[in-house]
């Protein structure tokens, strides 16, 4: 794995998480002869065409069927091949959960499995397409590993990161095209281990996926108020890092949990989950998506509704913070 | 004359495959077994074990060996008797089937230092893996088969015909796959429950489709099968064979009762019995 220029990063996040993924994809197969690609019919909506065009022997466009999409890259996982299955996060893992849960993650296979436009990017398609339960679906499966990265960085980093990882991984992503660049330099990536984005010893944010942009302008916004806040880059929902929520226990006197993806099973649930052996662990406020099905309407207006932009998110703190002075 | 030879000693392995079966089954105790299912498809894994499959028991990872995949996963008697027989799995195990932290499943569950392939049980999954195993091969420039069992009934499941047709798509040549059509399924017959019509659907999804009338008769199996083997057509192949359910237990025969069920020391007796009396039937003939 090589440097990426910061060139090269700038045009990805122009374009979205879609190219950041395929392009990276296209460079670790470059890398390494054992990278396949399957895809439901998502040729083109996946960007995956640089792909299929440099490597025609290792794509497959197995047609618009998601449960047989998983028992092939079963089979190829199974022959020691290292597949990454790519569809619209809304339709993989959701449709072919079962198929997900018994040929991948029973036989704790080198498979990849990416949902694309996780969360509700597919605003104005309405609720088909969004994907707001799939990290409740892929929790409860054994051996999965569950990463959404947070730009077009660490998208490039979780590739490469997860064709070094034994077993079965999901790759969540969300974000439009024009997300931050949130990492312009190099950084340490390590599946499992989360990053301190920033320190701080009031509130701890904690956030996975692209909405981390939103948990970083939250901090800002709380500074200006007094309030400081550390943020944590929690990629990698599955496991989860708990050292780092051993230290933010300790440290910190409130939690934010940061996700686009139902309250309901994600990031916000797994977080809870461990903080119930604690006694004085600090309480914690979970910023995603209600637990209903959405109005239709762009990205924009979907973040905004469900509390995911900056400004909600700090006057949640802010309020939880104030609260808790009475 | 060799080849008479190799008839009967698959023979031979079908006997033992039956009473293995039942004494797992029987292990088993109330928790019962699926025996219909496994004693229909017994003759088709006994020639696909011991007349057909290039394998080493002694070797479980061998590279170049044929797969096996059992897509009726529920039949994993058959399985695990074909396992036992071929040495893979020590007949001491016999008395484990479906015991607390054993090995053997009630459906099958990846070991490979037993021999077992791949985890199936929930019925569609085996097919598509073994699509993506053909698949591997082609890409590596591998030279084994695919030897997978699909049941009559699975073939409800949308998802088998998701695969057929990708194998069809991508000319996965290297798959063999016999559908054990014994006319039952959990409900009723396959024609009450859902009626198909395999050899239409087949056809259509773009497969080489080939027949044994009597997928009981292991003569008429290992003819087949050794052409299909040899063949080299350049679509999938699919084998369409009749069975019967129960096969060689004469209160299983056709009787849905035993698609999965216990049995108890007068039945597990008589179920002997049957297949002793066969076993000296075929010896005297």
């Amino acid at each position: 794995m090589n440097n990426i220029s910061l060139e090269t990063l700038k045009e990805w996040s122009k374009l979205g998480h879609r190219s950041s993924f395929s392009e990276s994809l296209v460079l670790l197969a470059r890398e390494r002869s054992d990278v396949v690609v399957v895809s439901p019919d998502l040729t083109t909506t996946a960007r995956l065409i640089n792909f299929e065009k440099e490597f025609p022997d290792r794509f497959f466009n197995v047609g618009i069927a998601e449960q047989n999409m998983i028992g092939f890259t079963a089979g190829l996982a199974r022959e020691g091949l290292m597949p990454f299955a790519v569809s619209i996060a809304a339709f993989a893992p959701m449709r072919c959960a079962e198929q997900t849960r018994n040929m991948l993650g029973y036989m704790n296979l080198n498979a990849r499995v990416v949902g694309i436009e996780a969360g509700c990017r597919f605003g104005p398609l309405g609720n088909t397409h969004f994907a707001m339960d799939d990290m409740g679906v892929m929790r409860g499966i054994p051996n999965f590993t569950i990463i959404c990265p947070a730009d077009a960085h660490e998208v490039y980093k979780t590739v490469f990161a997860v064709a070094e990882h034994n077993g079965p991984v999901h790759i969540r992503l969300t974000g439009a095209p024009g997300s931050p660049l949130l990492y312009p330099n190099d950084f340490d990536f390590k599946i499992g281990k989360s990053i301190e984005y920033r320190s701080g010893k009031d509130v701890a944010i904690i956030a996975t996926g692209s909405v981390l942009a939103e948990g970083i302008r939250a901090a800002d916004i709380l500074e200006k108020k007094g309030i400081s806040a550390r943020v944590i880059d929690m990629h990698t929902v599955k496991p989860i890092d708990v050292d780092m929520l051993n230290k933010v226990f300790r440290e910190n006197q409130l939690i934010a949990t940061v996700e686009e993806h139902s309250v309901i099973g994600g990031l916000g649930s797994a977080v809870a989950e461990y903080k119930a052996g604690f006694k004085d662990a600090p309480s914690q406020i979970m910023c995603g998506l209600r637990d209903s099905f959405r109005k239709i309407g762009n990205y924009e207006f979907q973040m905004k509704e469900n509390g995911l932009v900056a400004e909600n998110i700090a006057e949640n703190i802010v309020n939880v913070l104030q609260l808790s002075k009475v | 004359m060799e080849k008479k030879s190799l008839i009967n000693e698959i023979k031979d392995k079908t006997e033992l495959m039956r009473r293995d079966c039942i004494e797992m089954g029987y292990a088993a105790g109330s928790q019962g077994a699926h025996f219909g299912p496994a004693l229909s498809c017994v003759d088709i894994v006994a020639t696909i074990f011991f007349g057909v499959m290039d394998h080493d028991p002694k070797n479980p990872r061998m590279p170049e060996r044929d797969r096996f995949v059992l897509s009726k996963g529920h039949a994993c008697l058959a399985y695990y008797a074909a396992l036992i027989e071929s040495g893979y799995i020590p007949k001491e195990m016999i008395s484990q089937f479906k015991g607390n932290d054993s090995i053997l499943c009630g459906h099958p569950s990846m070991n490979m230092q037993y021999g077992i392939e791949v985890s199936t049980g929930s019925l569609g999954s085996g097919l598509p893996i073994a699509c993506g195993m053909a698949m591997a091969a082609k890409i590596k420039k591998e030279t084994h088969k695919i030897f997978c069992v699909v049941g009559d009934g699975e073939c409800n499941e949308g998802i088998i015909w998701e695969a057929a047709f990708n194998a069809a798509k991508y000319k996965l040549k290297n798959l063999i796959v016999i559908v054990d059509i014994n006319d039952f399924q959990l409900s009723g017959t396959t024609s009450e429950v859902m009626p198909l019509n395999l050899d239409a659907l087949w056809k259509a999804a773009g497969w080489d489709v080939s027949y044994i009338d009597d997928g009981n008769n292991v003569k008429e199996v290992l003819r087949v099968l050794s052409e299909i083997k040899k063949s080299n057509g350049e679509n999938p192949k699919v084998i369409l064979t009749k069975t019967v359910k129960g096969k060689g237990i004469s209160f299983m025969e056709n009787n849905l009762a035993f698609h999965a069920a216990p049995i108890n020391e007068e039945q597990y007796k008589q179920a002997v019995e049957d297949l002793k009396r066969a076993e000296t039937k075929r010896r005297n003939q």
